[in-house]
């Protein structure tokens, strides 16, 4: 298997970043300005976070049955 | 919520006054998902059956969505702006799912069953984009 059929996208990432980008736009966030309120610390630690949750998506996905290889 | 089952705590659930401490973290993440699988097994030998852990998918589904409002809060503040942002985020987080599933194998032989659950694979999928959105718009990634 590819790494892109271990991981598929359910949603476009176009559409889920239209969708970041106006839910930010239609309250007023100023993005630039949000950026700077994170420390290296709490980058680093939502990093982590992220990688975290993201292995752990991929390895639920995988462990689906349907997603396994058939031996037959 | 028909098929509840009668526990002997029940009256706790409802009694309860004093609840507000952990009504705080409900109001992050906002997911009901109720799976209702049922495999019977009757007079059969040599069965197999592969299912989906649908405990550790709610909990990863929770996970990714505390992950946001923990992001957003941090990089707009506590305020009525973040809230709003999470409260629109949530708008496509929140998932009522019910997924009822029964198999019944009778009299079979060497029989090997597997059921999964799509939807909540797509839905944490979908949750984790989400996620990755917002952290790369905000150049935490």
């Amino acid at each position: 298997m590819s790494d892109s059929q271990k991981n598929p996208k359910v949603l476009s990432d176009k559409i889920i970043d239209l969708l970041v980008s106006n839910t930010f736009q239609k309250n007023g966030v100023n993005v630039e300005k949000a950026k700077q309120k994170l420390s290296d610390e709490q980058k680093q630690m939502l990093k982590d976070l992220v990688t975290d949750l993201t292995s752990q998506v991929n390895s639920f996905v995988k462990e689906q049955p349907s997603q396994q290889k058939k031996p037959k | 919520m028909s098929e509840k089952k009668w526990r002997a705590l029940d009256h706790c659930d409802t009694e309860k006054q004093d609840a507000e401490v952990l009504q705080e973290g409900d109001q992050e993440a906002v997911t009901k998902q109720d799976s209702f699988e049922w495999i019977i097994v009757k007079d059969s030998e040599d069965v197999e059956v592969q299912t989906t852990d649908t405990q550790a998918a709610v909990s990863l589904q929770v996970g990714i969505q505390v992950a946001i409002a923990v992001v957003i809060s941090l990089t707009l503040g506590d305020n009525d702006q973040s809230k709003a942002v999470v409260q629109d985020l949530k708008q496509f987080m929140k998932t009522k799912q019910r997924n009822t599933q029964k198999t019944v194998i009778e009299g079979s032989k060497h029989v090997k069953v597997t059921t999964t659950d799509i939807d909540l694979a797509v839905n944490i999928q979908a949750l984790l984009q989400i996620l990755l959105a917002v952290v790369a718009k905000l150049d935490i990634l």
